[in-house]
Parts: structure tokens; sequence; C-alpha cells
């Protein structure tokens, strides 16, 4: 990348230092046990739900050419979208406000933003219910005001699924823009307003492309976290929401069929490796944005 | 000091009593991770640290009320008196504890609560079951006969679980919506109704909905003969569906709050509806289903602690805590014991103790289908 | 500007009343009096507040669920700090293959990771334990500090780095008194991550969980086939008022310290 390269001369060992803790602990807990997945992709499952050992491409062929599960995977892909784009529509303007408001609460709603974690997960998304349901606070509301005369059937569809994902993604997203955003240096826009920019024009051209690391970190964190989700789909969807995960956990949960769900989650690995690959270079390509200071 | 040496002092420490057993789990496990070393004498050592050790029971079940009643009522008196303590896990679903006992390493897990015939076939055909010296479990003599005399055929006669609780999966509807005379005459067709179509719910799982649309197309459910019907008429049902749901938690806000007016349920769940006071009717229909949950040893357990365990956990004031406590009556026969006030008025509870007037699912036909069914329940379930 | 910036403000409001409305249902419904939570709500009452602090099994899981919270907090914000420099100062062959693998835990299916590292424990005979647990959190964890913390690094520019070396200070100097107190937001922001992720992990710690140990989590999914109980909400009031009223209440007296001593000066 950038500067080092006065650095690295000859074989630099500094970096592999300071990498190996989590390069050791992600290859002997992620890596290693990865292998037994791809081992077990060729295995078959037994009528009573046991493993048989053997070679087989079986699971791959179901996996690759059953048009169920290219479906349910586009599905996923374009809910996990939606959710993606909503969330950095919608996070952006919180984190503009965190980082740029005259506040000395800053700390405070970034912390308050994580609040709703200390609600275990089932517990708040199931909490739904209680909001948009047919007996909840918003029908309630809109009766109490004459706006309807039946209350309206909201929950258990893919509107809701996208909507509990974005609730459950939105704050790493705004965490991850804020970051970005705090780390401008301010003089930049400052100069830029005083070369005769309107705030919009400095904001599109100064603060916007400096914060595109921010936005891009966050937008791969709730690609990949709202791709791999199944509990949302689970408590908030109805029937046909299934999303990819969904498959997974039944295959190697409900069904004890291992190896067919280690096949169908290789899959959905590749897909999203391929995307963080695609990740890497974009934030290669991205310090051209530096070349703005 | 090297690695071997240092493990060796550890496991010394061990046997004296100076650390407890899941420190020195921890220790070794810490060890072993932080080294990186595989097989050699970690192997070893891990071994001999659960065969020096088995002395402890660990249980596996549900938490909240149940956990409480056993944990008071019956693991305290037993460590009391037999100086065994018993580790107590829990689990969210049944699917999900197999997964985690097909993962581990034989003995690991002792005593579940598992449910039904369903799962003890399944458990005996991984080969997880094992035999039950029934002499060491005197209060087996209280426990309904058919009960005990489902499990039978599949081990060899032997028990690998005792009976502990039954319940029925029924109809449960919203009385304002339906009356108990609507519920009646429609039976099992009450779910397929197109009236209440976005106001249905159904469980999202496959043995309990095949069950249901065998009844509507008017099949015996332990001998289908038309099973394309009878996914035509889960098609069917999944149309009018506003929502599977997963959980007894789920199933209680799904029909306090009126999102859904009619479902099956478990039956021990409507009566803590009603309970609540929420206007809530419940139905078995006629070829209504029900089923048992029994304490499962798995193999690879120090039987003689387990089934003393087992005993202590079939006490009657245990018993009748637990179903008190989840609304499903105990496996003791009525006729022997007496199970107090609260137990008979439980639905689904029969005084007769035969249960003959109970259809469980039969697990030869239902385990032969499993792989099968369950695949193709999912992919109807997800639209197809 | 100042039109705009209204508009920020009221944009902010509402994207918070979004995140705290499950939030303030789970906070209301524990001072209901009834145990099945729906409006309007029928009494008030404490009673589930008491019950929790006479349930032994919850107040465990939650002190276990603190515990392993922290750890790996403090266990995954080393590691992601460290890997984020690695990634963000150096050039090595190999980097892209490297930031994969570090992103890879969120990558997986949890419960395929789950499973996995499962199976590689039988094959080695090891037992589950408290520290496995703790290394499961970490590593997926990780990849939500790495990515935080690089993307704060990218944006730090290099020459301030190079002008403190250029005077004379050391490699970790440096470190210490210019790339950390710039980079403090984001190792902040992921500590956060990860302790807030491993407190509310399921998937994960229900397989990896050695016996006898239950987090919140597991303990209400464990609940959910019967009932949650109310106790739970309960507890996520304490967690929230906890939360938000500490560091208010530390601001505040923080002011004050601050104020009297200007005026005593």
């Amino acid at each position: 990348m950038s500067a080092s390269g006065s650095l690295a001369t000859g074989f630099d060992r500094r970096p592999w230092l300071l990498l190996s803790p989590a390069l050791v602990s992600v290859a002997l807990l992620l890596v290693v046990p990865a292998m037994f997945i791809v081992v077990y992709s060729f295995w078959l499952r037994t009528a009573t739900g046991a493993d048989q050992v053997t070679f087989s491409l079986d699971n791959w062929r179901e996996v690759l050419t059953d048009p169920f599960y290219r479906d349910i995977l586009i599905q996923t892909l374009r809910i996990a979208a939606i959710s993606t784009i909503t969330c950095a529509l919608v996070g952006y303007i919180p984190a503009y406000y965190i980082a740029y408001a005259p506040t000395r609460h800053k700390t405070l709603l970034l912390v308050l933003l994580m609040l709703p974690f200390w609600v275990s997960y089932i517990i708040r998304t199931m909490s739904w219910i209680n909001i948009l349901g047919v007996s909840g606070a918003v029908n309630g509301v809109m009766l109490w005001a004459g706006i309807i005369d039946e209350p309206i059937q909201m929950l258990y569809n893919e509107v809701t699924v996208v909507l509990g994902l974005v609730h459950f993604l939105l704050p790493f997203m705004i965490l991850n823009i804020y970051v970005s955003l705090d780390g401008i240096d301010r003089s930049l826009t400052d100069a830029a307003r005083s070369l005769g920019c309107t705030g919009w024009q400095a904001f599109r051209e100064v603060t916007l492309p400096l914060s595109v690391p921010g936005l891009a970190a966050g937008s791969l964190l709730c690609f990949v976290l709202g791709a791999g989700t199944y509990i949302t789909p689970m408590v908030l969807g109805g029937p046909g929401d299934a999303m990819f995960a969904n498959l997974v956990f039944e295959a190697i949960v409900t069904q004890l069929d291992w190896p067919l769900g280690s096949a169908l989650s290789l899959l959905l690995l590749a897909l999203l490796s391929a995307l963080v690959l695609v990740y890497s270079r974009f934030l290669g390509i991205d310090q051209i944005a530096k070349s703005f200071r | 000091m090297d690695q071997t040496k240092r493990l060796e002092r550890l496991l010394e420490r061990y046997r004296n009593g100076d650390i407890d057993r899941r420190s020195f789990l921890g220790l070794l496990g810490a060890a072993g991770l932080g080294a990186g070393l595989a097989g050699g004498p970690m192997t070893l050592l891990a071994r001999q640290a659960r065969a020096a050790d088995p002395d402890q029971v660990r249980f596996d079940g549900w938490g909240g009320v149940v956990s409480e009643a056993f944990r008071e009522h019956a693991f305290e008196p037993y460590t009391e008196k037999t100086g065994i303590p018993v580790v107590d896990g829990t689990f969210g679903g049944a699917d999900e504890y197999l997964a985690r006992v097909k993962a581990s390493q034989p003995g690991e897990f002792n005593i579940a609560h598992l449910s039904g015939v369903f799962d003890y076939a399944r458990y005996h055909g991984l080969e997880l079951s094992t035999t039950l010296n029934e002499d060491n479990i005197p209060n087996l003599k209280l426990v309904i006969e058919a009960l005990m005399n489902a499990f039978r055929p599949i081990t060899g006669g032997a028990l690998s679980a005792v009976p502990y609780d039954y319940g029925t999966t029924g109809i449960a509807y919203n009385r304002k919506h339906v009356s108990d005379d609507e519920a009646k005459a429609q039976g099992a067709a009450l779910l397929v109704n197109p009236d209440f179509k976005g106001k249905i719910g159904g469980w999202g799982e496959w043995k309990t909905r095949i069950w249901y649309a065998a009844l509507q197309t008017g099949q015996n459910p332990n001998g289908i003969e038309d099973m394309d019907a009878v996914w035509d008429k889960l098609r069917e049902h999944r149309d009018l569906l506003l929502k599977y749901w997963g959980s007894g938690a789920e199933l209680m806000s799904l029909l306090a709050e009126e999102e859904i007016y009619v479902t099956e349920a478990w039956s021990g769940r409507v009566k803590a509806l009603q309970e609540q006071g929420h206007d809530i009717g419940y139905l078995d229909p006629p070829g209504g289903l029900a089923w048992q949950e029994c304490l499962f040893v798995i193999k690879g357990s120090p039987m003689e602690a387990c089934e003393e365990l087992l005993n202590f956990m079939l006490e009657p004031a245990v018993s009748i805590a637990v179903a008190e406590g989840q609304n499903y009556p105990p496996a003791l026969d009525p006729t022997k014991v007496d199970l107090g006030e609260v137990v008979p008025t439980l639905p689904a509870f029969d005084p007769t103790g035969t249960l003959e007037s109970l259809n469980f699912f039969d697990p030869t036909y239902w385990n032969t289908n499993e792989q099968e069914w369950s695949k193709t329940f999912g992919r109807v379930q997800k639209g197809r | 500007m100042s039109l705009a910036w209204t508009a920020i403000r009221f944009g902010t409001l509402l994207v918070y009343l979004f995140m705290f409305a499950p939030v303030a249902v789970v906070m209301l419904l524990s001072f209901n009096a009834n145990q099945f939570g729906s409006f309007p709500m029928e009494g008030l009452s404490l009673r589930w507040f008491v019950a929790l602090i006479e349930n032994d099994a919850i107040v465990r899981a939650f002190q276990t669920s603190l515990v392993l919270g922290a750890l790996t907090s403090v266990i995954s914000t080393t590691m992601g700090v460290l890997a984020a420099l690695a990634m963000v100062r150096y050039d090595f062959p190999g980097k892209r293959l490297i930031s994969t693998a570090l992103i890879a835990p969120i990558l997986v299916p949890e419960v395929v990771l789950a499973v996995a590292l499962l199976l590689f424990l039988r094959a080695l005979d090891v037992p589950r334990s408290f520290f496995l647990l703790l290394m499961g959190h970490v590593i997926f964890t990780l990849p939500f500090v790495v990515l935080v913390v690089q993307a704060r690094l990218v944006g730090i520019r290099r020459d301030y780095e190079e002008a403190a070396l250029s005077l004379g200070a050391n490699a970790f100097q440096t470190f210490r008194e210019i790339t950390l107190p710039l980079m403090l937001p984001a190792v902040l922001a992921g500590m956060l991550f990860s302790f807030t992720i491993s407190f509310d992990d399921i998937t994960g710690t229900l397989f990896w969980k050695p016996g006898g140990v239950e987090t919140v989590p597991t303990q209400i999914f464990a609940m959910l086939r019967n009932s949650i109980s109310p106790e739970i909400n309960a507890l996520g009031t304490v967690m929230v008022v906890f939360t938000v009223a500490l560091p208010l209440l530390g601001a505040a007296l923080a002011r004050r310290v601050s104020a009297r001593m200007t005026t005593g000066r």
C-alpha cells in the first residue's frame, strides 16, 4: 500500500509479527476446521443420519444444479443487498451528526447505538410484534387517530425481514461511517468552503469521498452478516421468506445431513469470499482518494 | 519443565483434589490449544481425566421453570445423598441438541430430556442408546405401562430412557372468532379453512404438519397411502398461512396478540394462556396427535449413577413440580400415585393411566420416511 | 446550512427512535403485572425485578456473559489492532489473501463454524472448555475489530508518524504517542463491538459451551419452548439503565468536579 516502501527493503518481519496472533487463531480455529467441512462435503448421509465416509459428488451436483437452492440464494443476496443499501442511506445521517455536531455527548450517542444489543437478539426481534402487530403500538395509534378502521397486517413478510435486519445491522454501519468521518481533517472542508464551495459541494467533493472507506467497511459487514442470518427470517418472515443460512441450519441441525450442509455452506462461503476480494481491491483503489490531501 | 511434565503435574494436582474438574479440563484445553499440539500426551491426559472421574452426571434439558424444578427437587437431594455433582445444561431444541451430541466425544453427555418415541428411535438408530438396569430404578413401577411399551420394541425389550411427561398437539383457536361448536364440527379441517386466510399459524415441523395434513385428507397418519394428496394439502395450508412458528413462546405471543386465530398448538402452552385470561380454546380433534417426553441415557454414560439420578427424578414430588411448571402431565400412573390437585386439570391428562385415547407417532414408520419427508417439507414450507 | 443541519438532526432523532423502539417495549413490559406482554398493560409491578434478583440461574448466566464479553473484547481488540496495523502500514506478499482470512470468520455461517470446530476438537480429543468458548467468540468478533480499525488507520496520515520518527521517537513511542491516540475511537468502537457481539451471541455459544456454563442468550433459548419469563425483560431494563445512567452520571460528576476545580482556583 502506501508509504511503507522505504521501510520494506528485503524481508520485513514486522507485519508478520503483528499479524501472528490473529493469523494463528484464525488458522487453528477456522481454517483447519474448514478443511473438515471440505472433506465432509464429499461424504454422504446414511438413512439414520450418520455420516458415510466415501467420495461422492452427489452433494455438489445437488447444490449446484437444483433450482431451489439457486432461487433461495438469489433471494438471500437480494434481501442482504436491500438491507445494506437501506443501512447506508439511513445510517449516514446519524453518523454525520455524531461526527460534526457540537455536542459533548459523542461517546454517549455511540454507546446508545449499541443499546439494543443489551436486550437479547431473540427478545428484541420478537418484540416487533408489540410494535407492528395487529394489536401493536403503530396500529393502536392509527386506529385512535382515525387513520384506519381496521388494524393493518404488517408483520411476517419480506419487508419485516428487511426491517429486522436493518435494525440489527444499522449500528455497525453507523459506527463504521462515523469512525471514518471523524478521521477526516477538518481543515480540508474549511479550505473547500473558503474556495467558494457551498456546504453541499464541500460535502460531495471532500467529505463523502473521504468517508468511503468507512462506508465500504460498513457495507461489507452489513452485507455479509445479512447474507448469513437465519434467526431474523425465522422470527419475522412468513412462509417463503427463508434465506440461505436457514437451509444450512436445517440441513445441519434438523436433517442432520452434515455432508449436504457442508456443501451448501461452502457455496455461500465462496460467494462471500469473492465479495471480500473485490472489496479489498476496491479499498486498494480507494487509496487514490488520499491524493486529495 | 516441558509441556508433558507440566500437564502430568496438573493431572496429579487434579487427582489430589487440588483443582476441580472444570478448571482442570479448562486448563488442559488451554494448554492444548496454546501449544497447538494434537494427539500425543494431550489425548492421553484428556482420556485419563474423564476416566478418573466417572462420578459426575451431565444432564441437559429445557431451561426456565423445568430446570429450576429439577435442580431444586432432584439434583440437590441427589448430590447430597450420593456426593455426585450434577452438571446441568440446557438446549433450545431437540434437533440442535442431537447435532451437538453427534459432534461430541462419547461420555460427554449423559442424560437428556428428549421428545417422544421418534427421537428415542433416532438416537437408537445413531447407536447412542444404552440398556438401563430397571432394578436400579424402583420408581419405574409407578410409570404408565403404555409409555414404556412404546420404547421397548425399538431397543429389543430393554429401555434406554424413562418416560417423563406427555401432552398433545391439538388445535388452538381464538374464541372471539371461532366458537367451540364450530371448532368441534370442523376438527382438523379448521386449520385449512379459507375463511381464516392470513390468520392461520402452523408449527414449522415436518412430522406434526404431515400428521395433520394426513387427517385433513382423511388418511391414517401412521399409514399414509396417498402422499401426493398430503403434499398438496400442506401447500394449501401454506398458502393460507400467516406464519410458521418455531417455539412455545412464539406460539403464545402469536395467539395472545391476535396475529393468528387458529393454529395447531401444544396443550400446555394453551393452558398457560388460558391461565393468563386469554380467551383461547383448545381441541384435540379425532385422530389428534399425542407425544411423550423421556429422560434418555446416552451411550458412554456412568450407568449406575445415571440410574440412581433417574430414580430421583421420577419421585412423585419432582414429577409433579416439573409438570406444574410446564403444564404437561407427568408419566406417573394416576391409579398408583396421588398426583395432587393441579395435575388432573392439565390438558391431555388421562385419569385411567392407559392413554388408550391418545395417538402417538409410529416410530418405525416415521423414521423410515424421515430423510425424504423432512427434506420435502422444508421445500414446501419455503414456497415449493 | 442550518436548514440542512435541522434535517440531519431530525433524521438522527428518527433513527434513534427506530433503534430504541424494541428496547422501549422490553422495558415497558418489564413493569407489566401480567406474564404475557400485551398492550395496554393491565397493571404495573416490580415483581419481575424481585424475581430476577432471586433467580440464580439468570444471575449466573449474566455474570458469565459479562466475563466472557469482557475477555473477548480485550483479546479480540488486541489481536485486531495489531493485525490492522500490519495490513495498513506494511506491504507484503499474500496480503489480499490474508485480508480475506481475517474477515473469513463472519463469512462462514455460524452454525457451520460451530460444528466444524467441534469436529476438529473431537478429532484432537480435546473436551469443550470455557477457554474454547472464549476463543470461539474471539474468532468471530475479530473481523469487526479489524474492519473498523483498518478503516480508521487508512484515514490517519502517515506524515504524523514519520514526523515523530524523524524527531527521534522510536517505533513504540510513535505508536503510543501518535498512532494510538489517533485511532483510539476505532479501538473503542472495536471493543464495544466485540463485547456486545459476544454478549449477544447464540449459535456458536450453544455448540461450544461446556457443561454447566450458560450465557444469557442460551438461557433464553432454553426458555423458548415453554415461555420466556419476564425476568429476562427486567434484565434488559437493568442493563439499559446501567449503560445509559452510569455514563450520564459519570459525565455529570466529571463536569461538577472540574467546575469545582476551576472555581477553587
